[in-house]
């Protein structure tokens, strides 16, 4: 049989081979990377994509959650200073109202209620960072004022009906504030049910003159009772979104903890595996090395054993 | 009867036989590390013999030339084999070009994103960050600069493909010169073999064919048919002639839609060139088939996406309470017209942020229901129904499966190659041991025929001087 007499060559490619080996196995322990080229794994690089875009997601959404959470904590703090104002007031127009005061004290109790009104109306104008929270979607100006041109004077809303959300990367959705109105104006404009504008503004309609007709006085009291519990209500709401807030919040970075955990198993070498096998690629070049210094020195042809003459 | 002579001319003509013998086992040796050289043997034949009166009696040997040791067969399946490899390898380094553009990206947080990707994702959660304050400035810049990031990745990876194809055009333009030059050769070897040997094989003439032939497998597919008086007509793969015996047609360039085609006779055969094989086969399918491949998944994914931001953004109201119109829509992305080249031309138009349509109409510029519904764009099937992530990591998946495939392709034509290779240099190769072996059997043949002429001799002197030791010796 014959034989392929330039084997050396051949032997010089496989040299080639496991260098290249060598080398790509240097690359990946050095860069600590195991997929440095798509064609590497396929399948692994696109998933690579889609974990890193959850993880970007989740990262922006924190960061997002932590500016949200800001912004409903002030309004809930000035959710809970208008109650302690309007627990106030109801105490006020509750002693008003037993019969034992003379004209002055009455007028007093108007005047503290008015200032009452101021107090509100300028939490209910609250802004965060320059946005008026409690403004619907007109976050621009102030949305609430007050007309003392008439008697009950008239508290009204310029701000819009719009609620935001922020969308959770889940997909669900958390409001992100109360309109004005919903909170300070109750059911119906001024006046209507609910409403503690109406209410405070009537309260001081009826304590103005000194003299007080107190089944009227008491019909606004109980009105100021029912407003303060419907903006308890609405603070619920923000407190709900804070709550929620706070656990999507955790969610996503415990789940970018989860997804970062896998996307460095699928992108980092294996380092003891490499090693293993950048020790094997070693010890097969060597070998090759020592076949091919072997086959070079000693004479591998007849020639040299023909003897001259 | 035999006599005295005809023993000494035999033996003569056998010392003649075995110098002749000798000098192609020389000729084997010199030519060892020649490329194309095939190994040659001599050829001995038995003289015919002659009666003489009713006894045949041989009449020695003569030399008549010597033999190349070819497979025809072998060498063609080489050939064909390289061209199919020639081809893979070509393909294979212009896609591991195009896949570096598209390096998996190993962070793990948005700042060390770098690739399109972390970009596409970067961009839409630009807008759920929007989403906490609608009316923050430094958050609407943020919306502009990762459309930016976005835009530039896009653009520059659609840049740098065009440019791998005009370098790809080049090349592949360059080798028609090769062949032609080439196929001028054959034509040339092709009408002096048809002249000096055209019932056998040419010997050298023939090593220089085939090395020629195995030149042309590099660059380009081809069939050989052989054809009467050894000659050979040479045809691409999809079977237009490029030799036929001792004429070659030029393969001529000309430009068409901006790339270079190839004719043959004006007929333009680029597109059997690109599966034909060879290395011309390897650029025109990189090029024409590979790259546009690749850019038309990145203009896709351009286009819809500026397509489909442009449109929500113009449908809501910026914070300046201006909606779009007509004549001035509030666009982020220049609007593309096609498809086609949407990626390379892809640049962000808008400079204020303040354009940027947080608000839906009618809802004050507080509110933030656009900024919700942009983002959720991220999670729209707005890419030939996928969502822009999925469709970009898709994307990957594919162009690494092609690269990988195309990869074991190559690694399994070289392997064939190889072995066709170890086969053919088997049959063909000057074997030093086989060249010592035959020098060293014709040493010892010739020393034999040197003593039976000495001896002849000594019996021709002696039957001269008829057993008297006189003057003959």
């Amino acid at each position: 049989m014959r034989v392929d007499p330039t084997y050396i060559t051949s032997l010089v490619g496989s040299l080639d081979q496991a260098q290249a080996n060598e080398q790509q196995l240097s690359t990946e322990l050095s860069s600590g990377v195991s997929i440095t080229s798509l064609s590497q794994n396929p399948v692994g690089a696109g998933e690579n994509v889609r974990l890193l875009s959850q993880i970007q997601q989740d990262d922006s959404f924190t960061q997002s959650a932590s500016m949200v959470t800001g912004q409903l904590q002030v309004a809930d703090s000035a959710l809970g200073s208008v109650v302690t104002q309007l627990t106030q007031a109801i105490s006020l127009a509750t002693s008003a109202n037993n019969g034992t005061m003379d004209a002055s004290d009455v007028q007093s109790v108007g005047n503290q209620i008015s200032g009452i009104l101021n107090e509100v109306q300028s939490l209910a104008n609250t802004n965060y960072q320059g946005q008026y929270i409690f403004g619907g979607g007109e976050t621009g100006a102030e949305p609430f004022s007050t007309s003392s041109a008439t008697s009950p004077g008239v508290t009204s809303y310029s701000g819009g009906e719009t609620v935001n959300n922020l969308v959770l990367p889940s997909g669900q959705t958390i409001q992100l504030n109360v309109p004005g109105d919903q909170v300070f104006l109750g059911s119906g404009a001024n006046g209507g049910s609910g409403s503690v504008f109406g209410a405070l503004n009537a309260l001081v309609a009826d304590y103005a003159s000194g003299t007080v007709d107190t089944q009227q006085a008491v019909t606004d009291t109980e009105a100021l009772s029912s407003a303060l519990n419907y903006v308890s209500q609405q603070r619920v709401t923000i407190d709900n979104s804070i709550t929620q807030l706070n656990a999507a919040s955790s969610a996503a970075s415990s789940e970018q903890e989860q997804l970062t955990t896998a996307q460095t198993n699928l992108m980092q070498a294996d380092l003891p595996t490499i090693s293993t096998q950048l020790s094997l690629a070693e010890t097969q070049q060597t070998a090759l090395e020592d076949v091919i210094a072997q086959l070079e020195s000693v004479s591998n042809s007849l020639f040299s054993k023909l003897q001259a003459g | 009867m035999g006599t005295i002579n005809s023993a000494m001319s035999m033996i003569g003509g056998a010392l003649d036989a075995d110098q002749e013998a000798l000098s192609v086992v020389a000729n084997n040796v010199a030519n060892a590390n020649t490329t194309g050289y095939t190994e040659e043997t001599p050829n001995w034949q038995e003289n015919a013999p002659i009666t003489i009166g009713g006894i045949q009696v041989g009449d020695g040997v003569t030399e008549t030339g010597a033999t190349s040791q070819r497979d025809r067969v072998l060498e063609e399946r080489l050939d064909q084999q390289q061209q199919t490899a020639a081809a893979s390898t070509t393909r294979l380094a212009a896609l591991n070009n195009v896949q570096t553009l598209f390096t998996p990206d190993s962070g793990s947080s948005s700042a060390t994103a770098g690739d399109i990707g972390s970009g596409i994702t970067s961009f839409f959660d630009s807008f759920s960050s929007l989403e906490s304050d609608p009316t923050d400035n430094a958050l609407r810049e943020q919306v502009l600069s990762s459309a930016s990031t976005l835009a530039g990745d896009i653009s520059s990876a659609a840049n740098s493909l065009n440019q791998q194809s005009a370098a790809l055009n080049q090349d592949a333009a360059g080798i028609a010169g090769q062949v032609n030059s080439l196929t001028g050769a054959i034509a040339q070897l092709n009408l002096e073999i048809e002249s000096t040997s055209p019932d056998s094989d040419a010997g050298t003439l023939e090593d220089q064919r085939q090395q020629d032939l195995s030149q042309l497998s590099q660059l380009v597919g081809i069939n050989q048919v052989t054809t009467e008086n050894n000659g050979l007509s040479i045809t691409t793969t999809s079977g237009q002639l490029l030799v036929s015996e001792g004429q070659n047609f030029q393969l001529t360039t000309g430009t068409v839609n901006g790339a270079t085609d190839f004719f043959l006779g004006g007929t333009d055969i680029t597109s059997g060139l690109a599966a034909g094989g060879g290395q011309l086969g390897g650029y025109l399918t990189a090029r024409d088939q590979d790259i546009p491949n690749v850019l038309n998944s990145l203009d896709e994914l351009a286009y819809n996406i500026s397509t489909a931001v442009n449109m929500q953004n113009n449908a809501g109201v910026d914070l300046n309470g201006a909606t779009g119109t007509v004549a001035d829509p509030l666009i982020i992305f220049n609007q593309p017209t096609q498809v086609a080249g949407s990626a390379a031309a892809m640049t962000v138009v808008m400079t204020d942020p303040s354009q940027i349509a947080a608000a839906s109409t009618g809802n004050g510029t507080g509110d933030n229901s656009n900024a919700v519904a942009l983002a959720a764009l991220a999670n729209q099937a707005i890419v030939v129904g996928q969502t822009p992530v999925n469709y970009y990591s898709n994307f990957v998946s594919t162009l690494g499966s092609t690269v990988s495939e195309v990869q074991a392709e190559n690694t399994a034509q070289n392997a064939s190659v190889t072995q066709l290779q170890t086969q053919n240099n088997a049959l063909s190769s000057v074997n030093l041991n086989d060249e010592a072996a035959a020098m060293s059997t014709l040493e010892t043949s010739y020393q034999a025929a040197s003593q039976v002429f000495t001896l002849l001799n000594t019996l021709m002197a002696s039957a001269l001087n008829l057993g008297e030791q006189t003057t003959v010796a």
